[in-house]
């Protein structure tokens, strides 16, 4: 980019984020880096701006090359960091007005990361992004010293579990003797409330019970973990009788730190990008409307939100459903579309034409955006109408006869949509799995139990991954979980390859 | 400074990518068995690249299971019913992210790089330019280079003469030296002395000068090492030809599936020996009761009905080998496919003992039965696989359901029982053992 170019676009940017601000956007100061297309793949497929080598990450890396050059999709080289210090890049071969677009949009996203709690969580663990540098450092050691395969199948292990963190975002994570005393001391409690009435009723069930939390008690004192644990990984870098080598305790570590950092963009993302992409179309207004941007500019702009907005016959497409999400709920509280009155009007003419100047559409996107993750939006917003409007359907590929597939709607009802993304959303596609027993069979083996949701597990998948906690378990690893409407007990053993 | 212009960086996406890749390549080496019995690959005449669908590798992870995998959310205009993309059976599915379906995209992959693959696979060494079979090929006689010893016709009378000359001037430099006398005296001497050094010498010493000459005119003078004769050399020429008979009994019918069995195999082993050789032909031979010469097409094609005589077609190599492909100057490959039937083995077994005898590379039968039942091997076996087995006394194994049945090594036979497309690639790991163990 000329330095004429990036002059202008370090004044349009000052306009922008004077326009965010006006509009009620949470700013604070975003670094964009002018650099080259793959620059920006790498940091869409690595990320972070700088991290570890993985062959994931370079099969994303083609993904990624090969859907930009061949069909636009998305916003051409858009990236953007939740940090402290936001951090986006800027292609230096795009045109202007795409880089123009980058900005907007990218304060939108900055303004989502300030606001939505589930972003400023992803901020509080640790600097993620310097983390990753740094080990990006260490992981080339290990490779050097202890061999890339070697490596690579500690990662490969760690990655395929990552997802696998407390259901609850909140969660505060306490070391084992934390927990082991507060339930110990939930038991005495327990047993202190016998031990007053003893004297007096010396009921045999009393007794009984007495028996039993002493029992409880007893198991408690050595269980592990002492309650169950939905976070795998840390349980295996805290827990593992192989045992982990430093080197692979700091490989899964990083891989852990980095998983939960990012977990909550992927809760977000729908409401992420339809928010950004919101903005955009404002920002990009009003500078079109100030002169910022010549009319050219504001066509190159058109042509890529178009593009970018795009209804997908067979997809869903986030920047558009939620774009149009956020435009819709605005609309609704606008015109007080909602409560009680409003559902319950029966004459649908009246329904449709529901007005009562309530004026609260700001207002409400502003607290979807710092409140809501991506399931809570679908089960509150996504109503019938809304789906209908949008002209969602579900698909699927049929089989013909000489062999062809043939693409078909099968189905537009709204509530088995609804259902659909629901359950799509539900735990972000990581069935709850969790950590028994430490030392099942008294003999270090693992236990873990798929918590039912009335879905069973892929069984390819789920014999590779006990493979994989298997090689940084050390021992048999046992997993509960339910096919065909019956129980199985599923293990992976290293020297039997045997389910 | 809120807009800044970085450095250009490093190339670790590519490099994972390559990675991605390797992993993709050992996934395509477990595909093998099915890619390789693709018939959009067989059938590919030009260019030498293919499309595989390869999924890209997936991290193993917990994950629900999804009834109907290629099914999903979509938008746009439509009722339940309305179709909104097609792909066909084979070949070409749509852009990634265009049309619905499964998560894969076409890798294209050199039909070079597949093989390569499969040697891999077998555990045979990558071929080097090096070791191109080659075959020293007598063209005759020739004469060539120049020889101190030989019968005197082909004494070569120019170089003779130019090591004569050599010896001239290297007497008369020795004699300069040893007698101190000037040129022309030395000269005088060597003439007087016939050449001979010795004798010069002498002549100087004594001062028997005699002649008359007034100019030094060199002359040759011959030792016997000076005589230079031609030599007659074998004339040679590395060759690395290779051809293919491949014959085929069209009496019973030959329902696609024997067909495409029979091209599979004889596609693959056009691609591996074209990796062995430089030059490969490949003939066709159609038999019933009786055999003939077709092209490509016809070879696939013909279908007719009458008797079996497989010997006619074993016959007809024979002839083709006697008269355009010499064992010597050629290595061949004969292929035969048949249903089993032959209404007189024992010739065809005269006739493949001949082929044997003229140092043919290998011979392989291929026994095409795609619609028997798997027991029929075990049980009732056909006439020729019977035969040859008893006569070569031939021992039978089992790969991954192929029936195999060889001989020792040093026999160039090979019988194979072709009965479904997952055959294709344990009978080409068996013809290839057998072919680079007997060499």
């Amino acid at each position: 980019m000329k330095k004429q170019g990036v002059e202008r676009l370090i004044q349009i940017e000052k306009r922008i984020k004077e326009i965010a601000e006006e509009s009620g956007l949470l700013t604070t100061e975003i670094t964009f880096e002018i650099t080259t297309a793959q620059r920006v793949l790498e940091g869409m497929s690595y990320g972070f701006p700088v991290n570890f080598s993985h062959w994931t990450f370079g099969r994303d890396y083609e993904k990624h090359r090969t859907i930009y050059e061949h069909t636009g999709a998305g916003i051409p080289y858009e990236q953007v960091w939740n940090f402290d210090k936001p951090k986006a890049f800027l292609v230096e071969t795009n045109p202007f007005a795409l880089n123009v677009l980058v900005i907007a949009h990218v304060y939108g996203h900055v303004d989502f990361f300030l606001a939505n709690r589930y972003l400023k969580h992803g901020r509080s663990f640790s600097n993620v992004a310097e983390e990753a540098r740094n080990a990006s450092k260490r992981f080339k050691e290990y490779e050097a010293r202890h061999g890339q395969q070697e490596v690579e199948k500690v990662i490969d292990a760690g990655m395929s579990i990552q997802w696998h963190q407390d259901p609850d975002p909140f969660f505060e994570e306490q070391d084992e003797e934390t927990v082991r005393e507060r339930l110990i001391a939930f038991e005495r409690a327990k047993l202190e409330r016998f031990e007053d009435v003893k004297s007096k009723f010396k009921k045999s069930e009393t007794q009984q019970e007495i028996e039993q939390i002493e029992k409880r008690l007893e198991r408690l004192s050595t269980k592990t973990p002492p309650e169950p644990t939905y976070d795998i990984l840390n349980y295996l870098i805290k827990k593992s009788p192989k045992p982990l080598k430093p080197w692979m305790i700091d490989v899964l570590t990083v891989i852990r730190n980095q998983a939960r950092s990012l977990a909550p963009n992927r809760k977000t993302k729908g409401l992420d990008e339809g928010w950004a992409t919101y903005w955009h179309v404002r920002i990009m207004r009003r500078l079109f409307e100030e002169g910022v941007i010549t009319p050219e500019e504001h066509g190159v702009f058109n042509d890529f939100h178009s593009g970018v907005t795009r209804e997908n016959k067979a997809g869903f497409n986030w920047y558009r459903i939620y774009l149009s999400l956020f435009e819709n709920i605005k609309e609704r509280w606008d015109k007080g579309q909602f409560g009680r009155e409003y559902e319950e009007e029966k004459n649908a003419f009246k329904h449709s034409r529901w007005d009562t100047a309530a004026g609260l559409g700001n207002q409400k996107i502003f607290q979807v955006r710092s409140f809501y993750s991506d399931r809570m939006a679908v089960e509150e917003f996504f109503t019938d109408e809304f789906i209908r409007e949008q002209q969602l359907y579900i698909w699927a590929g049929l089989p013909t006869a000489n062999g062809d597939i043939v693409y078909v709607i099968v189905e537009d009802n709204p509530d088995v949509i609804r259902e659909i993304l629901k359950n799509q959303f539900t735990y972000y596609g990581v069935p709850l799995i969790r950590v028994e027993n430490g030392n099942y069979n008294s003999q270090n083996h693992l236990l873990l139990r798929h918590v039912w949701n009335g879905y069973e597990l892929d069984p390819k998948y789920m014999n590779a991954t006990l493979e994989k906690i298997n090689h940084l378990w050390g021992k048999k690893v046992f997993l509960e979980t339910r096919v065909d409407d019956k129980d199985l007990l599923a293990m992976f053993d290293s020297e039997r390859k045997k389910k | 400074m809120p807009i800044i212009v970085s450095e250009p960086v490093t190339e670790r996406g590519r490099k994972d990518a390559r990675r991605h890749r390797e992993k993709q390549r050992e996934a395509i080496i477990k595909k093998l068995p099915e890619i390789i019995a693709d018939e959009s690959i067989i059938t590919q005449k030009k260019g030498r690249v293919i499309k595989i669908p390869i999924r890209n590798i997936d991290l193993p992870h917990f994950r629900p299971k999804t009834g109907n995998e290629s099914e999903g959310i979509g938008q746009g205009d439509g009722q339940p019913g309305d179709v909104i993309g097609h792909k066909p059976a084979q070949g070409q599915p749509g852009e990634p992210g265009e049309e619905p379906g499964e998560d894969y995209i076409e890798t294209e992959v050199e039909i070079e790089e597949i093989i390569e693959l499969m040697l891999e696979d077998l555990g045979l060494p990558q071929l080097e330019e090096k070791e191109v079979k080659e075959l020293i090929v007598e063209l005759g006689y020739k004469i060539g280079g120049i020889v101190k010893s030989g019968p005197w016709p082909l004494l070569d009378r120019r170089a003779t003469a130019q090591e004569g000359m050599r010896r001239f001037w290297i007497f008369l430099e020795t004699l300069k030296a040893e007698t101190g006398s000037d040129e022309f005296i030395c000269f005088i001497a060597l003439k007087q002395a016939g050449g001979l050094l010795e004798k010069a010498i002498e002549i100087i010493k004594q001062n028997q000068l005699t002649s008359k000459e007034s100019t030094i005119i060199p002359f040759p003078v011959f030792e016997a090492d000076d005589l230079r004769y031609r030599e007659i050399q074998q004339d040679t020429e590395n060759q690395s030809n290779a051809v293919i008979i491949a014959m085929m009994d069209v009496s019973g019918s030959m329902g696609y599936m024997k067909k495409y069995l029979a091209r599979a195999m004889l596609f693959w082993l056009v691609a591996f020996l074209r990796k062995l050789y430089r030059n490969v032909e490949v003939r066709f031979i159609i038999h019933h009761s009786t055999a003939k010469l077709v092209g490509e097409e016809d070879f696939f094609r013909t279908g007719e009905s009458g008797g079996t005589n497989c010997h006619t077609a074993y016959e007809l190599a024979s002839s083709l080998i006697d008269t355009e492909y010499p064992t010597n100057r050629w290595n061949v490959y004969v292929w035969h496919f048949s249903d089993g039937e032959d209404f007189d083995p024992e010739r065809t077994i005269e006739e493949l003992g001949k082929l044997i005898d003229k140092g043919v590379n290998m011979i392989g039968y291929g026994e095409v039965q795609p619609d028997a039942d798997p027991d029929w091997f075990k049980n009732k076996r056909s006439g020729l696989w019977q035969k040859f087995k008893n006569y070569f006394t031939l021992k039978e194994t089992q790969d991954n359901g192929l029936g195999i049945a060889e001989g020792d090594k040093d026999l160039p036979l090979l019988c194979v029982r072709l009965m479904e497309r997952e055959h294709i690639l344990p009978a080409l790991k068996a013809f290839l053992r057998k072919d680079r163990w007997t060499q």
